[in-house]
């Protein structure tokens, strides 16, 4: 069991994001590259086969709206 | 005869003027609770800021009309065309007039119209300057719909936002989209949005197609306003295409239908998977650059290293032969091969001395030692 598992598609979004923005900035370090490429390539991964199961919830609100 | 008339006159009733205008009100209130009037608009005036007055007519007769100006949502100027909702009233002096309830545009024209004066009036206001518009978040993860869940246009939503994106969490508003109700309908369900402790992140308005006066809700003054000053970014989508009301105009995106609000509300599942890719890829091409970089940078070093060990390796070769040919220049084989030699040993007379040439050594006795 992965430990991104517990994270939404947003949450591992957002890493990926970062990952990116460390890869193209002046931070970057050859020496963590792999391991950093290591992890975007996961997430990447699993955000695709979270979009292919994930399902939208849809609730329509009990609230009444015309009074 | 007589007799009868005098009965005749007795079943007559008698009121007093207060209590007849009263009974008449009781019987216009029972016959007509509610009544729909259509008819043009003459001497329309707004008094005190708050009572709007005006005569709504046709070609052979004409009707006092009186109602409150927070029950006129949409502008109305002589000439114009309506229908009115009102409650027939005989006023204390005696006047007949309608209570109104309700006013909104009638035909083409006259709806036309009114859409022309308050966009006007809202254009002014700024209520649709590009400077308002809010951008919406490229991946929400919670959504809020106002829309008729029975409507075709809400189908055709949920079918494409199911189709193109998981995970999000949608609250849906029911509500009526069209008809009289319409508009405070869909500005409380805004409003209960905007209460909401945690917002949702962007707030969608759906409608499908309709008629010029099905889609007339959404040209609703207080209902565009709402949306204009809604905390939650706004996208609206209502009718077809070519369909455009002051709704969609208030709204921070617009959308040409129900179905592209929902393309415009999430990304699609197999591009965005694609994007992703491309993304990975992308890192990828910049480590590999980034590598060849580096390594361009050590051969280069190394290069640098080996042009500066040559340097240094002629220099000490230059300096080695100098010092061999200094060295040389100092051999005493080199005299002995231009002809000198050393001589050895003692010079007396009778002694044995050994004289070193080039190519050979001799043995020879001092025979004379003259001092000079």
């Amino acid at each position: 069991m992965s430990k991104n598992d517990s994270k939404s598609v947003s949450q591992k979004m957002n890493e990926l994001s970062e990952l990116v923005a460390w890869f193209e900035s002046d931070e970057f370090e050859l020496e963590l590259a792999i391991e950093k490429y290591k992890v975007a390539e996961q997430l990447a991964g699993e955000i695709g086969k979270d979009l292919s199961e994930l399902k939208n919830e849809i609730t329509v609100l009990k609230t009444k709206f015309d009074a | 005869m007589q007799r009868n008339m005098t009965e005749h006159v007795h079943e007559v009733p008698l009121f007093g003027v207060s209590d007849y205008i009263a009974v008449l009100n009781q019987t216009l209130e029972y016959t007509y609770p509610s009544v729909e009037i259509e008819g043009e608009v003459a001497s329309f005036k707004v008094n005190q800021g708050k009572w709007v007055f005006f005569d709504l007519k046709d070609a052979d007769g004409s009707l006092g009309c009186f109602m409150s100006l927070f029950n006129l949502r949409v502008p109305i100027e002589d000439g114009m065309k309506v229908v009115v909702r009102a409650t027939p009233k005989v006023t204390a002096w005696g006047k007949f007039s309608l209570t109104v309830q309700s006013i909104r545009p009638s035909g083409e024209g006259s709806l036309k119209k009114s859409f022309e004066l308050l966009k006007a009036k809202l254009d002014k206001e700024g209520l649709f300057a590009p400077e308002r518009k809010r951008t919406l978040p490229e991946i929400p993860a919670h959504i809020a719909v106002i829309s008729s869940t029975q409507a075709a246009g809400y189908a055709d939503f949920v079918k494409i936002l199911n189709e193109r994106w998981g995970g999000l969490k949608v609250d849906v508003a029911h509500v009526q989209v069209q008809g009289e109700g319409a508009p405070e309908q869909i500005i409380r369900a805004i409003k209960y949005f905007n209460g909401q402790e945690v917002l949702p992140e962007v707030l969608v308005i759906i409608r499908g197609g309709g008629s010029v006066d099905d889609l007339a809700a959404f040209n609703d003054e207080p209902l565009v306003r709402e949306i204009a000053v809604s905390r939650i970014p706004t996208l609206v989508g209502v009718g077809h295409e070519v369909d455009v009301s002051l709704a969609d105009m208030a709204a921070d995106v617009r959308a040409a239908t129900p179905s592209n609000a929902a393309q415009i509300v999430v990304p699609d599942r197999k591009e965005f998977a694609g994007s992703l890719r491309f993304l990975v890829q992308r890192i990828l091409a910049r480590m590999s650059g980034l590598i060849d970089e580096r390594a361009k940078e050590a051969q280069d070093a190394l290069r640098h290293a080996w042009t500066l060990l040559d340097a240094r390796a002629e220099l000490l070769l230059s300096q080695l032969v100098t010092n061999r040919q200094v060295l040389s220049a100092y051999d005493p084989r080199a005299v002995l091969a231009r002809g000198y030699a050393i001589v050895r040993g003692e010079a007396t007379v009778g002694s044995s001395i050994t004289v070193e040439q080039h190519k050979r050594t001799i043995t020879a006795e001092v025979t004379n030692v003259e001092e000079r």
